[in-house]
């Protein structure tokens, strides 16, 4: 009787002290783990393959987004230079793998430069999945479909319509998400289209704007070359085009650059997709961001060409027929 | 003094519900622990920048290793055989292939441009491009240029050129060095995997081509490693229907058959087997790319760039300055 009652007064006694660990053991944990996820999130770039996270928008107007970024182990990085973010949009026609494939070999020469691939598609195609895992380049694919009415057709090309646009908002969008405003890195964010072509000078050009740079391009807008006017003090005061100089920023996609912290700084500077004329898209994000006389002029105070506004010519594919020739299973 | 039982029971009881109400009070805290947090994270940081320091200079390491290994068994020269003309585009085409060439190993860029003197523009980019080349020159003869409005199949284009480079190796190289000749021209694409297969050629190696002859590509058909045929839908009973970009020759062959080089009159398309009719036959070809299958190689041609306001400027006399180069 008594052993019984022995027993019993010991449970009890550790019972109350076996709860309280079992609570305590819990919720210093749980206060750890918000720690961890905060600290992740300031460092993503050095993982491999993190699993895939997608979300879809609700509303009815804006596309449905998948997100998921994927890295790759880079050439040698370094901690000091700031980091050039290209952006490219891309959409899938005969010669996307060429362009994405010469891209890459040039990109491959840049040091510190982080490739966002957005392809106009409802998903994420095989062929710049392996292109950008072979690559070596670090990389992140987004892609965001752009609405019928927008889209690049194959017979009817509208170049005044603008192209592109919601793909390169996706871009800075994943830019303002993955990178925190108070704690911004160093670097500059570049929009290079995948028909064009860029001299390796250009990104040691860039990489240190301030705010926004600007450089002469070629070939673009029925010119030689356009450019900005530089007056003898440094500052840019025109530009010299012929094309509609009336525009806020006469100046071609390829032609500027803009830093991080700028845009981290304005949320909202977007390019803007309604009602924007040919050649007011680079304005309708510009505006938002700098004023003519912050421009940063470059190459040279504008007097060196180091990108061109190169065309690739649409393949003449007429041997292929109605019906197809070629293997459709060998990927071109 | 005896210690009651029901006294014990009571002091546990009254240490549990204090430590419970303690405990249920820093659930509502914030946890103050962000500071061993941080520096936690900050070692973690400094750890991180070590190791990928560490892998750089393993990595590093290797490829110096393997290249000191590679040069003892000389990897073979890759000769690439690039006709250009002035044009527009032309100095942009040649940064966008160099950038490629430059990631190539032993690699010596031929460069003849259409035209009675070295240019300043090649010259200068050649020199800045970092890497090996030849710079020759040779002017197409008047009837057989192109003129302006002419479609660009018309005639064919760059043979002089090729051919001056062919000499330049017979003159240049002996019969013991070993090399591949490959012609290489300015507005088409490369991928870096493609130079690999070109390295190991014998004799003549052949490999599909994107985006050539009206198809998405053309290739050679292979059975059991020869080639038996060719995959093309545009005047199939040439000799070799293949595009220039899509086979490359061995130095030793070219150097041992002194005469081989292109006919100025072949028939439009002919070009090719022009010069490998003397060289090889089809059962000799050495297909690559995974026996043909694969497309690393790719006819791009560049737009002409539109120059209407340009034109328009310099009717007035105010066209751009010619002084910077495009």
């Amino acid at each position: 009787m008594l052993r019984k009652r022995n027993l019993l007064t010991t449970l009890l006694i550790v019972l109350p002290w076996a709860l309280l660990l079992t609570v305590w053991h819990q919720y210093p944990t749980e206060a750890n783990a918000t720690a961890k996820a905060r600290f992740n999130g300031t460092s993503p770039l050095r993982e491999e393959g993190l699993p895939s996270c997608s979300w879809q928008q609700a509303s009815g107007v804006s596309p449905k987004v998948i997100q998921n970024y994927v890295y790759s182990r880079p050439p040698p990085w370094s901690d000091t230079l700031p980091t050039i973010f290209v952006i490219t949009p891309t959409y899938t026609r005969p010669v996307q793998k060429a362009e994405l494939t010469r891209l890459a070999n040039t990109f491959l020469h840049v040091q510190n430069l982080h490739w966002v691939v957005v392809e106009d598609s409802p998903r994420r195609t095989n062929l710049v999945s392996n292109l950008l895992e072979k690559a070596g380049l670090i990389f992140t694919h987004l892609n965001v479909e752009s609405p019928q009415s927008l889209k690049m057709n194959g017979s009817r090309i509208p170049s005044h319509k603008p192209r592109g646009t919601l793909q390169r908002n996706l871009g800075l969008h994943w830019l303002r998400d993955s990178f925190n405003n108070t704690q911004p890195p160093e670097g500059v964010v570049y929009f290079a289209d995948d028909d064009n072509t860029y001299s390796l000078e250009l990104f040691e050009e860039m990489r240190y704007t301030r705010r926004v740079s600007v450089w002469p391009v070629a070939f673009a807008g029925g010119l030689r070359y356009e450019s900005p006017i530089v007056s003898p003090a440094g500052k840019v005061v025109g530009w010299k085009v012929v094309f509609d100089p009336n525009r806020p920023f006469a100046i071609d996609m390829a032609g500027f650059a803009v830093s991080i912290r700028l845009i981290l700084e304005r949320p909202q500077a977007t390019f803007k997709l309604e009602g924007i004329k040919g050649g007011y898209q680079e304005s309708s994000l510009l505006k938002d961001l700098v004023t003519m006389d912050g421009l940063e002029p470059k190459a040279a105070n504008c007097t060196k060409v180091l990108v061109w506004h190169t065309r690739t010519e649409r393949p003449m594919l007429g041997n292929e027929g109605k019906h197809g020739f070629s293997d459709l299973r060998m990927e071109v | 003094m005896k210690v009651k039982l029901k006294n014990v029971f009571v002091i546990y009881f009254l240490v549990s519900v204090i430590g419970l109400m303690y405990a249920l009070l820093q659930l509502g805290q914030p946890c103050d622990c962000s500071q061993h947090l941080r520096s936690a994270s900050d070692l973690m940081h400094g750890k991180d920048k070590k190791i990928s320091q560490l892998l750089s200079e393993v990595k590093r390491l290797q490829a110096r290793g393997k290249d000191s290994e590679l040069e003892g068994q000389a990897l073979p020269v890759i000769y690439a055989i690039t006709p250009t003309y002035a044009r527009l585009v032309q100095k942009a085409e040649l940064v966008r292939i160099s950038q490629t060439f430059l990631h190539v190993k032993n690699f010596h860029w031929i460069v003849v441009e259409d035209s009675p003197v070295k240019t300043q523009l090649v010259s200068e980019l050649l020199a800045q491009s970092g890497l090996r080349f030849t710079h020759l020159h040779t002017e197409t003869p008047k009837e057989h240029k192109l003129k302006e409005s002419d479609p660009n199949w018309l005639k064919p284009r760059g043979v002089e050129q090729r051919n001056l480079a062919l000499q330049w190796l017979r003159e240049n190289r002996e019969l013991s060095e070993e090399g591949v000749v490959y012609f290489a021209d300015d507005d088409n694409t490369y991928s870096l995997r493609l130079f690999d297969e070109i390295r190991s050629t014998k004799r003549v190696s052949v490999w599909p081509v994107g985006l050539v002859g009206g198809l998405r590509f053309e290739r050679p058909l292979v059975e059991k490693g020869r080639v038996v045929g060719f995959y093309t839908a545009w005047k199939p009973n040439r000799p070799f229907p293949m595009d220039m970009a899509g086979f490359a020759i061995a130095l030793q062959l070219l150097l041992a058959n002194r005469e081989a080089q292109f006919d100025m009159l072949a028939e439009r398309g002919y070009l090719e087997s022009s010069l490998l009719q003397s060289l090889v036959s089809i059962e000799e070809l050495e297909p690559r790319a995974d026996n043909c299958t694969k497309v690393l190689v790719w006819h791009t041609r560049s737009e002409k760039p539109k120059m209407k306001q340009e034109e328009l400027l310099q009717k007035q006399g105010l066209g751009s300055d010619p002084s910077i180069e495009v």
